[in-house]
């Protein structure tokens, strides 16, 4: 009887619990899945059209994803919390092209036809690493230290 | 993941496909080829083939439901390039089921995916929901068994094995239109406690982060966003008298500022404290937390674009190692390309100063770290053909303990491609170089990119 009393207890809780948060969740419609127009060659600057716009979702002005060259360095300000923005145009794939968690080649090897891309390790990085560890060990981690270690692990034993 | 599991869930997700309305499919074939001469060692010819493979396939039965599946497979045609000695490999980088809501920019994800929502940037196999709340609120959760390959130490295995059961993290977040953001996350990896397994651990694998991020976008000119990391893991008692650890794994700052329409300045600020930050590191043997080092570092650019298409960007940082001392690092490139992209071309050259860095290299305390880098390079494009030639130089202290007696290291890159149709290109590189392991190398590289699909979203 009291396990029958607890069990309905908890279910009024849940399903309360469940309309609230559905109460929560707001009304505004989603941002577009693509992109209404063809976008034109080279990096797109949002704010050329939307020149006073927010985002939708992001709740920040279109000039914040100007492709500029300072965006493409620091983007993952945007994609880690925006990425419904990235994805109007970008399809996933797009990522991986540079962060797939463990991949068979450098990216400067991979785009070795597109010097005009920012891949980073260029050169003889085997060599240079050893000095940029021992400059800031925790930049290696921030991409490599949690996971994809296999090639570290091949000397660092 | 077992290999066998992992080809059932591909070949589940690829055969998903077929309901697909919008299926696009991306690959990339390439096949390289060099010789290695090294000193004490045999001959060696390696010829590593390797593919790419992506899909994205959108309006799975209904306009909100899609697939994505990334990965790559390769194999050496003669003597192994892996470092462990293998001749194949492969990997599914992602593979999952997305459904996007028509409301609140929610979403659900289901399957091996990256997620960054939390305090982590991690690869999970399960699940992740994210919706936009009421009030400008934004909720986000994910769970699932952490993707990994291997430890370093086989000792510690089981238990490392034991103790990543269940990977899962939250964020919740304030934003405010044309003001900015605020927002806190929690992630755990892990959910058994080292001194509850079976034969109780010495170390403790299981991670517990508490971040804390912000943004201030208060106009387009303008934009301040970081995140301050803390590690909340209980960790053992410290020895009397050592210092005390910090709790703060990280913190992380940069600042935007747009002058014009052509000039853009940022800055950076950056601290992390390694006891905090490697905690529940799977490569204790390089990220070490059995010390109370610390690395702090700030700088900034400057980029100016020119309307006539030339890019010039200035660059420094100064960093601070606490057991190894203070290292500057500066440069400039210049960037140009021509109005249609037909031309594209660039210069650069970098500096890192070491001169107070400590225990490198004792006899030569200052030299080691110090070097160099000049870059050239250009690209050209003449109706479907393109051509591009792409040279590094790095520059070393004479006596650097690194390089066995070389000072200076190279490489230049050569490419031709040919734009067969819109998506199709194929191309093949040559590159010469010289480097602290082979002081002559020529590699060849064939590539062949392509695409099918009617998806209109793509990449670079």
């Amino acid at each position: 009887m009291a396990r029958n009393s607890i069990f309905k207890i908890v279910g009024v809780v849940l399903g309360l619990g469940f309309l609230m948060a559905c109460s929560l969740i707001s009304p505004e419609t989603s941002f577009a899945a693509t992109h209404p127009q063809e976008l034109g060659a080279g990096r797109p600057i949002c704010s050329e059209c939307h020149s006073n716009d927010v985002a939708k979702g992001a709740q920040k002005p279109y000039a914040s994803f100007d492709h500029t060259p300072t965006f493409v360095k620091d983007h993952r300000f945007q994609a880690n919390q925006d990425s419904n923005t990235c994805a109007s145009c970008h399809a996933q794939s797009f990522c991986a092209d540079c962060h797939g968690a463990k991949v068979p080649m450098k990216p400067s090897t991979r785009f070795s036809d597109r010097p005009d891309l920012q891949s980073p390790h260029r050169g003889d990085f085997m060599t240079l690493h050893r000095m940029e560890g021992k400059m800031d060990p925790s930049s290696c981690y921030a991409c490599h230290g949690r996971a994809n270690n296999e090639k570290c692990a091949a000397c660092h034993r | 993941m077992k290999p066998r599991t992992q080809v059932v869930l591909l070949a589940t997700l690829m055969s998903a496909t077929a309901w697909g309305q919008e299926v696009s499919l991306y690959g990339t074939t390439m096949a390289q080829m060099w010789k290695q001469e090294t000193p004490g060692f045999d001959k060696a010819t390696f010829t590593p083939a390797t593919q790419y493979l992506g899909i994205d396939a959108t309006k799975l039965g209904t306009d909100n439901l899609s697939l994505h599946l990334f990965g790559w497979g390769r194999t050496d045609l003669s003597d192994a390039s892996n470092f462990d000695g293998s001749k194949s490999g492969g990997y599914l980088n992602y593979g999952y089921l997305q459904y996007r809501f028509d409301q609140a920019n929610a979403e659900i994800k289901a399957g091996r995916f990256t997620t960054s929502q939390a305090t982590g940037f991690e690869q999970v196999d399960g699940v992740s929901v994210r919706t936009d709340l009421r009030g400008g609120f934004t909720v986000s959760a994910f769970g699932g068994k952490p993707v990994y390959f291997k430890t370093v130490d086989p000792r510690n295995q089981s238990d490392y094995e034991y103790q990543r059961d269940f990977i899962f993290g939250t964020r919740f977040a304030w934003r405010m239109p044309k003001v900015g953001e605020i927002g806190v996350s929690y992630l755990q990896d892990g959910t058994e406690a080292a001194k509850d397994l079976d034969i109780p651990s010495p170390i403790d694998y299981t991670r517990k982060q508490l971040g804390v991020d912000i943004r201030i976008t208060p106009a387009s000119v303008f934009d301040l966003r970081g995140r301050t990391v803390f590690d909340v893991a209980s960790h053992p008692d410290q020895a009397p008298g050592t210092r005390d650890r910090s709790r703060i794994a990280e913190h992380d700052y940069t600042a935007t500022v747009k002058v014009g329409s052509q000039v853009t300045v940022t800055g950076n600020y950056a601290e992390r404290n390694f006891y905090a930050f490697f905690a529940g590191t799977n490569l204790p043997s390089l990220f070490r937390q059995d010390d109370n080092d610390m690395f702090r570092g700030f700088g900034g650019s400057i980029t100016w674009n020119a309307p006539t298409g030339v890019q010039l960007v200035a660059d420094y940082r100064h960093m601070h190692r606490e057991t190894v001392g203070d290292v500057n690092r500066g440069g400039g490139e210049i960037r140009w390309s021509s109005s249609e992209r037909t031309f594209l071309g660039g210069v650069g050259a970098h500096w890192v100063n070491a001169a107070n860095t400590l225990f490198v290299d004792p006899a030569r305390p200052y030299r080691s770290l110090s070097h160099k880098e000049a870059r050239i390079w250009g690209m050209v494009t003449r109706g479907k053909l393109t051509a591009s030639l792409d040279g590094i130089l790095q520059r070393y202290d004479r006596d650097n303990p690194y390089l066995v007696g070389i000072k200076n290291i190279y490489e230049v890159v050569g490419s031709l491609g040919y734009q067969a149709t819109t998506n199709v290109k194929v191309s093949g590189d040559v590159s010469y170089g010289s480097t602290a392991v082979a002081k002559h190398e020529t590699r060849g590289l064939l590539r062949a990119e392509y695409r099918f699909g009617f998806a209109r979203k793509g990449g670079r």
